[in-house]
């Protein structure tokens, strides 16, 4: 058996005297593609977040290839690098072009020369439908076209690793299809892939797992089928009821 | 024709000059007449002026006595043709005159080579600067290549406010972006410490700060680290600016999205690089127009320093007109000094407003 992609056993997360993750256990195998969903303040973002030290976790443990999550900086960088992100709002760098938003952690924290760097980051962008772009800054692109930026920029860093938290929550629906379609190909090539995410069409076309979370704890995990058509809890039920009945 | 005034209204393509300013300026009777009163006035105004400035004006070098006699009550220029060297060198020894222009010139040209882009990399800047200084101390100091040997205490007019105030810059500039960071440390007690030290130096006068560097410090520091009091005044000066300048850099910083650092943090780099590469330019991007107001402010308080006996530009002005052959032509040297403050100034506030322009590319 080989090490898990992500390990996370027996943590907690607090935000003051709130009670945010509740005695979290997962383990992700590397290669799988996991959905996180729940309702909103159900931790789900919170939990991913941990998983790359954005928030602070306070007892358990959690490892990411092997690498233990602690107040080591070094370690913290490493996993980091090893684990890419993309958020809700995409968070591109205003003040930089496309193609150096791609860049600029390569060349810095991979110390990979500009040129191969610059290589990379068209093929990713080319992977992405938008090499056309890399000189344009991300005010002048689209929602849709910004979020696939941030996804090949994070892929320039080579991580074994993809968070996504709520890709796609910021986007007008025309330009879903196309964030999406760049996740699915990911996931074909075999990325461990961890998502934050209501679109449950994409959680059936390539979830290995589904994970179903509600006030800080995991409260179901399933394959989708099992997940979608047989949930065994009462309140997964009644969240898949609301977010697919209307 | 109208072309270069922008608000034309839309309805009146081809109007000509006589119907616009019919429009904006005698549409009615009241217009009218507030239009006329407020004209001649201008025109009065605008009038005398010229002609006490330019008109009835002694220009010529060494005509005081012209001028003491002069009927018309035109502008004496001849204080400023003939006592010109005083303001602008001070009390530089008249025959070495020619290093302190030199010098000055030199770091002219240092600060505008630092507005072109092309010198904005950190190896490009501090070299530039550190030359700068360099050759501007050996011409003006001297002991050097033969140079015959002029201390700090000699040096003045503008050449001193434009080293005081370059130095100001490029000593509080580094200080004021660790002030704000220190400001902003994860660590409660850095941060506190930083804010109450920052509060204490802001809520001290400038004044007091550079009497206190000047006057007081050598008394309590230990001989060999007090410096000449040129130097001291200036690491005072700096510590001032930067305690406002950092509050300026913070509000930068603080008007970033938190997503911005945590974008850098998930992509692995670390805290130097997400600083240089991804805070700072934005922060500094948005405290732009605070920055350049530091920057004015700055260049006109250098002339504070002559409170402590070193004549800049200002004071040399006044010491200028001050003797008994010129007293009476008081104001057309301040008119002088103030036109070259006008000089520095108005560059420094056009170079804001290109900056302005240029960094707002991309942005949306």
């Amino acid at each position: 058996m080989t090490e898990p992609a992500i390990r996370i056993a027996s943590m907690h997360k607090y935000y003051g005297s709130f009670h945010a993750l509740k005695d979290i256990n997962l383990e992700i195998a590397k290669g799988e593609k996991v959905v996180i969903c729940g309702p909103s303040g159900s931790g789900k973002s919170t939990l991913i977040r941990c998983i790359n030290r954005l928030e602070e976790h306070h007892s358990g443990v959690i490892e990411v290839n092997g690498t233990p999550l602690d107040d080591n900086v070094d370690n913290i960088d490493e996993i980091r690098r090893e684990a890419g992100m993309v958020f809700q709002n995409f968070n591109l760098f205003p003040h930089m072009t496309v193609l150096e938003n791609c860049t600029l952690a390569p060349v810095l924290a991979r110390k990979i020369d500009r040129g191969a760097a610059e290589e990379t980051a068209m093929r990713y962008l080319a992977r992405v439908k938008i090499p056309e772009q890399a000189h344009k800054y991300p005010g002048e692109l689209s929602g849709g076209q910004q979020q696939r930026v941030a996804i090949a920029r994070a892929l320039c860093m080579a991580p074994e690793i993809m968070l996504f938290d709520e890709p796609t929550s910021a986007l007008d629906p025309e330009m879903i299809s196309e964030v999406l379609d760049v996740m699915v190909g990911l996931a074909e090539e075999g990325m461990t892939m961890v998502c934050v995410t209501h679109e449950m069409g994409f959680a059936r076309q390539v979830a290995d797992r589904v994970i179903f979370m509600a006030e800080g704890q995991i409260i179901e995990q399933a394959p989708p089928d099992q997940f979608f058509d047989n949930p065994q809890n009462e309140r997964t039920r009644t969240f898949l009821s609301q977010i697919v009945g209307h | 024709m109208p072309a270069h005034h922008p608000v034309i209204p839309a309805e009146l393509p081809r109007q000509n000059v006589l119907t616009w300013l019919r429009s904006r300026y005698f549409a009615t009777r009241r217009d009218a007449a507030v239009t006329i009163v407020f004209a001649a006035f201008v025109a009065w105004i605008l009038w005398s002026l010229i002609g006490w400035a330019l008109l009835d004006a002694t220009f010529a070098p060494n005509a005081g006595e012209v001028c003491r006699e002069d009927l018309h009550g035109g502008a004496c220029w001849s204080v400023v043709s003939t006592r010109w060297r005083i303001v602008l060198f001070g009390l530089y020894p008249f025959e070495e005159q020619w290093r302190s222009a030199i010098a000055c010139i030199v770091m002219v040209i240092v600060a505008v080579l630092s507005c072109l882009p092309w010198f904005w990399s950190a190896k490009r800047l501090p070299l530039l600067w550190t030359a700068g200084f360099a050759i501007f101390y050996v011409l003006m100091r001297g002991g050097f290549f033969g140079l015959a040997e002029v201390t700090e205490q000699n040096w003045g007019g503008l050449s001193l406010t434009i080293f005081i105030f370059a130095a100001v810059s490029l000593l509080g500039m580094p200080l004021a972006i660790v002030f704000a960071l220190l400001r902003r440390s994860s660590l409660p007690w850095i941060a506190r410490t930083m804010a109450l030290v920052i509060d204490v130096i802001r809520s001290l006068p400038l004044l007091s700060i550079m009497f206190t560097f000047a006057i007081v410090l050598p008394f309590v520091l230990p001989e060999g680290l007090t410096g000449d009091k040129l130097y001291r005044v200036i690491v005072g000066y700096a510590l001032f600016f930067a305690c406002y300048q950092a509050e300026i850099i913070r509000g930068g910083m603080q008007a970033l999205p938190a997503g911005q650092e945590e974008a850098a943090k998930a992509l692995g780099l670390g805290y130097w690089h997400r600083i240089g590469y991804i805070i700072l330019p934005q922060a500094f991007r948005n405290a732009l127009p605070p920055t350049i107001n530091q920057f004015v402010i700055t260049f006109k308080e250098t002339s504070l320093v002559t409170i402590i006996g070193f004549f800049d530009v200002m004071a040399s002005g006044r010491a200028a007109s001050g003797t008994a052959d010129w007293n009476f032509a008081v104001v057309e040297m301040y008119v002088f000094v103030g036109l070259i403050f006008f000089v520095f100034v108005f560059s420094l506030s056009r170079y804001g407003a290109y900056l302005e322009r240029r960094l707002g590319v991309g942005r949306r």
